[in-house]
């Protein structure tokens, strides 16, 4: 049965039990017209009963679909002689990969008979978790719904209890942020100890040199690979760069412009419009900074005599984030400017100041700090920004600080080295959590920074 | 977008001066009471007229304000007084849907004409505000504030005897001399609109148009501030607008009373305070509304 | 002492005016460069969207369109190896590319030698044959005859078709011979080319033939994706932000919770994608490249945007509505249930369809947890291997063939236009339900 179908054998019965439940309580005072003798009104007695029969049902069978199939695996694994590798090795996920295939059909029966008997275990595991989920879902179910009828009483706080309930399951569901913040911090940094016992965390942070495909082939001649962040956090911060020197003054000055001069009808219409390029999917802007922007470069480049400028630059790359980052900061800075107190610009204006010195010399000064707030959440947005610089900055960790020439990126590295086969004992898989964890912390930080002055500069005038 | 706190509350009280909500004893109003013009005038208004969109915040208002004398406008809120004082130096050019009518004179020439420089309008017609506005900069540079951006001062020296002069005449120089360079938003309410008040006479302005000057402020602070003006009668022009009675008896040699939108009575502070000519006047006066 | 202080403002009086003047005009022509500086600000920005619109759109339209060839099909028992037309293998198994072949030679009778067969051959696309054997197995007494079948043109025609490939090149900088060129003319001299609209590419998988790659597995994909995702994150979303704005107490948790929220509100995607592959495919062994997967992840990403915006709807219904259901002795969760919660629907459904938007245009997360492979087949639910529109668009944008590029551009005119659709429905339901209170 799949869980689909028991996820609506489960609602059919909390339907059934919340009928019952409904009925019973009016039975029990003897019809309706003697509710006023419950605690509350009867739907509530049946909701009580429906929440019986639902939460201990779903919350099982969540457990299961979740845990199944690692269970599966770790019995498979034990049933195996340790000849094929230990738990989580290259070996063991490639014996694993191979069972799973005759298991499902795909590869024919193997010549070692092991694997074809480990295969008819993972069958029979399977079938037999399969029955175990159906049987324990709907048995649950049953017991739920028979404590709720059981429960079910005249004197029952149904209605507080129901919405006890309720309360419990909204507070779950806005812990979900904590719990995804926390499985973001212990995923990264698991990996990442893993990665630092084989690499030094000094030579990770300070290292010249990154060439982590080196280490693929472990009987290679300097097999250990490089794995030097510097030309990574190099390029990262030159893109980042590149990419706020357009978009500060561009989004800056369009905000200005609508803020103070432009007249509403101009704006509710200009502003709409350039907010569109803040909906464009990034894997857009790459395709244009790769076919359009890079080449574009590269020709202009050429044209005005610079030599060895390639088609992926680290200018292209920034220069089309700069473009998706525009919206960004203008509405930031739109806000922070709207904040501005108007009696600052009434005082200005009444000295006789016009309105570009009024916006130079007050309004930008008062608005500083919140305009300083939104380019550090703009510069978190650019190093954590992936698909430009996959599609147009460029694999190659060169050390150079020359935007002409191509350079890559933590994130770009991230993607490379999770995209295809992995191996999560080889360093350079690993690496692509360590560089995560870095990326993580790093935009963290600035985020909060970034808040906090931003929240300081919202109260100072409020 | 520069819709100031102001403007919002003079255009809401403008739903007052609609036609069908007209107070009743101004169906037969027949014109200002008293002595609206003087000989001497520094500015003066001849019918003006203030419209936001459909709404008239200001009915035919004729009014002069003389050569160093101080003018108090009190009246009700919504009366219009606030935004009679801001169309003095034409602060409400910035919102799209105000229009002015009639004729607004300094020293005779029409400041509402068509190639009237507001800038320049604004360097002599000075403006302290309701709340206390400093800039988010160091004490000395709000007072340069105007004298640089107008480029008055040529030498740093100059600019320097500036700010002290203002700083003096203003009576704040001996409390902050030796934090010049502190931001000005760390003085108190009242040094703050002191600071205010020096900030528009370092541009040496020939008038002063004063919105309520004291209502942020505590009555020490008030007390100081309304000596300055005093002082500053001296030598400059001021039209001060305030909620307070009071105040208006204790600053101003004249008085213009004015309700919903009307000018209705103007003479001699000691005049108005004591035997006012119109019935509105004296219900105001004596607190039956307002 | 006093008195000359006091001379300072006073000698400022004196030449005040001429000053001012003096300056007045470099302090305008100051003011308008500023606002020229705004107004090319706001220019360049619009210009930049303007130009990456139509590069893609002139780029991508082409996709929308496609050649077929005429050819006269002979099914030759001979050619074919099939003796008996009633049996199902020998029909499904024949030698149909021979069919085509033939039927290829047959219209160009004084081509001869491997080289120029191969060329020929070329000329159509691989599934040509595919086409010949649909129709055969659908009639098997076509068996011995003859008919004329439109069958899609390679890419490579299609581009020279389109203007893409330039047939005034010298021959050695053309994908297309002198030889094919010939061909190609004839073939066009007899009215046996003809473009129609691509049916193919809506209706296809992805392949490694440009002609007969398509994006409706990436669009199912897709669509299993936002279903999971949308099925996840508005529940749990409004959930959250009900009990944030109406029950939660001021109280540390409640602090956690809040910063966790903003914060998650700026985690570069990636990093939700490291969470995905080391949470949900390596800890709890879900399956890679599947929606189910996919969707898990970008409902922890769009919950933040969703909750934000579940929250600000319900501060926008006033007080007073709280406090006239109170009054009459609606307990909090009644008053909530019943009173705020439709109230704030219309904000909530807004922020959830630009959350899901979002969800739509993302990418980056998806490549972590292998939506990024080569997928023939259309997905049929929500644990098959598959993809989603924008990894779509970045697999066919790294591909070597030229004519990939209008594909990713057809691609990503398809994205947008679901874009576009989501957020004017996001735009007229606040238009609609607007209220001013």
């Amino acid at each position: 049965m799949q869980t689909s179908t028991l996820l609506l054998v489960i609602a059919v019965l909390a339907v059934l039990a919340y009928g019952l439940g409904r009925q019973r309580s009016i039975q029990l005072v003897g019809g309706p017209s003697q509710i006023k003798h419950l605690h509350s009104l009867p739907n509530y007695y049946g909701l009580m009963a429906a929440a019986w029969a639902i939460l201990p049902g779903f919350i099982l069978l969540a457990v299961w679909v979740f845990l199944e199939e690692r269970i599966i695996i770790q019995g498979l694994m034990n049933s195996l002689p340790d000849s094929y590798g230990q738990l989580g090795s290259p070996q063991m996920n490639l014996t694993l990969a191979k069972i799973q295939n005759i298991s499902s059909g795909s590869l024919s029966a193997s010549a070692d008979p092991q694997l074809t008997a480990a295969a008819e275990l993972l069958q029979q595991l399977r079938d037999r978790s399969q029955l175990f989920k159906v049987i324990l879902t709907i048995g649950t179910t049953l017991v739920g719904a028979l404590i709720g009828w059981v429960m079910t009483r005249p004197a029952l706080r149904a209605r507080p209890q129901f919405e006890f309930v309720l309360k419990s399951l909204l507070l779950l569901c806005s812990t979900i942020a904590i719990f995804t913040t926390v499985g973001i911090i212990l995923s990264v940094l698991f990996e990442s100890i893993r990665f630092f016992q084989a690499i030094p965390f000094f030579d990770f942070v300070f290292g010249l040199q990154w060439s982590p495909q080196i280490a693929i082939r472990a009987d290679q001649v300097g097999s250990s690979g490089a794995f030097g962040a510097i030309p990574l956090f190099v390029g990262t911060l030159m893109i980042a760069a590149i990419a706020l020197i357009v978009a500060v003054p561009i989004g800056l000055m369009s905000a200005v412009y609508l803020a103070e001069y432009a007249k509403p009808r101009v704006r509710n219409i200009i502003k709409p419009l350039l907010e569109v390029l803040a909906g464009i999917p990034t894997v857009v802007y790459g395709f244009f900074a790769a076919l359009t922007m890079g080449p574009l470069v590269r020709d202009f480049f050429q044209g005005i005599g610079f030599d060895g400028v390639s088609a992926e630059s680290a200018l292209a790359a920034g220069l089309v984030m700069g473009i998706m980052i525009i919206p960004f900061v203008s509405s930031l800075s739109d806000d922070v400017i709207n904040a501005v107190p108007n009696s600052l610009r009434d005082g200005s204006y009444g000295l006789g100041a016009t309105r570009s010195e009024t916006i130079r010399q007050v309004v930008f000064p008062a608005a500083l700090p919140g305009i300083m707030g939104g380019i550090l959440l703009a510069a978190s947005r650019a190093i954590g920004e992936t698909m430009i610089v996959v599609m147009a900055a460029g694999l190659a960790a060169n050390l150079t600080a020359n935007p002409l020439e191509a350079v890559t990126t933590v994130t770009v590295q991230i993607a490379t080295l999770l995209v295809g086969d992995q191996e999560f004992d080889s360093p350079k898989t690993l690496s692509a959590f360590a560089l995560g964890l870095m990326l993580f912390f790093t935009t963290l930080l600035l985020n909060i920074v970034a808040m906090a002055i931003v929240k300081r500069f919202r109260e100072q005038y409020d | 977008m520069t819709l100031s706190n102001q403007y919002t509350e003079s255009m809401d009280d403008n739903a007052i001066s609609k036609p069908e909500s007209r107070h009743p004893v101004l169906e037969n109003w027949d014109g200002t009471v008293g002595q609206a013009l003087v000989e001497e005038p520094r500015m003066s208004a001849r019918s003006v007229d203030v419209f936001y969109g459909d709404t008239q915040a200001i009915d035919n208002v004729s009014l002069d304000i003389g050569k160093n004398e101080v003018l108090a406008m009190i009246g009700p809120s919504g009366c219009g007084k606030s935004t009679f004082l801001r169309t003095l130096n034409r602060m409400n050019d910035s919102i799209d849907i105000c229009r002015v009518e009639g004729d607004i004179l300094l020293d005779g020439e029409d400041i509402y004409k068509k190639h009237m420089d507001v800038v320049a309008l604004r360097a002599k017609v000075g403006m302290v505000f309701q709340k206390p506005n400093p800039f988010p900069k160091s004490i000395y540079d709000n007072v340069a504030y105007g004298p640089r951006i107008h480029g008055l001062v040529s030498r740093r020296t100059e600019l320097d005897e500036v700010v002290e002069t203002a700083l003096r005449k203003a009576g704040l120089w001996d409390e902050i001399k030796d934090r010049l360079d502190k931001p000005a938003t760390g003085l108190s309410g009242g040094q703050q609109q002191r600071l205010c008040i020096a900030r528009t006479i370092a541009i040496s302005p020939e008038v002063i148009l004063m919105d309520e000057p004291c209502s942020a402020l505590d009555p020490i602070a008030t007390a100081r501030i309304e000596e300055l003006i005093a002082e500053l009668s001296q030598n400059y022009t001021i039209a001060i607008v305030t909620h307070s009675m009071q105040q208006a008896a204790r600053v101003s040699q004249r008085t213009a009373y004015f309700h919903l939108g009307k000018l209705i009575e103007v003479g001699e502070t000691d005049h108005i305070f004591t035997s006012p000519s119109h019935k509105l006047t004296e219900d105001y006066i004596t607190g039956r509304f307002g | 002492m006093t008195e000359q202080k006091l001379d300072a403002i006073e000698r400022l009086a004196s030449v005040k005016q001429d000053r001012l003047n003096a300056k007045l005009k470099s302090r305008y022509a100051r003011e308008r460069r500023f606002q020229a500086y705004g107004i090319a600000s706001i220019a360049a920005g619009l210009g930049f969207l303007v130009i990456l619109l139509t590069t893609i759109f002139s780029q991508g339209l082409s996709a929308f369109w496609t050649t077929y060839v005429e050819l006269e099909v002979t099914y030759d028992p001979q050619v074919l190896y099939i003796d008996d037309a009633t049996d199902a293998d020998q029909l499904r198994l024949a030698d149909y590319g021979g069919v085509v072949r033939e039927a290829l030679l047959s219209r160009f009778p004084d081509v001869s030698g491997r080289q120029a067969t191969r060329e020929l051959t070329s000329l159509v696309s691989n599934s040509a044959e595919y086409r010949v054997r649909e129709r055969l197995i659908a009639n098997p007494e076509l068996l011995g005859q003859s008919e004329r079948l439109w069958v899609l043109a390679d890419d490579d025609l299609d581009l020279l078709r389109k203007g893409i490939i330039d047939r005034e090149l010298p021959e050695s900088e053309r994908r297309i011979s002198d030889q094919e060129l010939s061909w190609i003319d004839s073939w066009n001299e007899a009215g046996e080319l003809k473009r129609r609209f691509n049916t193919v590419f809506f209706t296809n998988g992805d392949s490694r033939d440009p002609e007969t790659a398509g994006i409706w597995g990436a669009v199912v994909g897709s669509f299993y994706t936002l279903v999971v995702t949308l099925l996840l994150s508005f529940p749990i979303g409004v959930a959250a932000a009900i009990y944030l704005e109406e029950f939660a107490p001021k109280n540390r948790l409640t602090d956690i919770i809040e910063v966790n929220i903003n914060n998650l509100a700026a985690v570069p995607s990636i990093v939700f994608g490291l969470l995905g592959l080391a949470v949900f495919i390596n800890f709890f062994g879900l399956p890679r490249s599947a929606p189910v997967v996919g969707g898990l992840v970008l409902t922890l990403m769009t919950l933040p945007t969703i909750i934000i915006s579940a929250r600000s709807a319900i501060r926008a219904v006033p007080p007073s509505i709280r406090e006239a259901a109170t009054g009459l002795g609606a307990s909090k969760m009644q008053v909530t249930l019943h009173h705020v919660l439709p109230l704030a629907m219309p904000g909530m459904l807004t922020g959830t369809i630009i959350g899901m938007a979002q969800a739509l245009g993302e990418t980056a997360p998806l490549l972590m947890i292998g939506m990024v492979a080569f997928i023939v087949d259309i997905p049929g639910g929500f644990t098959d291997p598959s993809t989603v529109l924008p990894v779509q668009v970045y697999l066919w944008s790294d591909s070597p063939e030229r004519a990939f590029i209008a594909k990713t551009s057809g691609a990503i005119m398809v994205l947008l236009g679901f874009l576009a659709v989501m957020n004017l429905l996001a735009v007229f339901l606040r238009k609609k339900f607007e209220r001013r209170w």
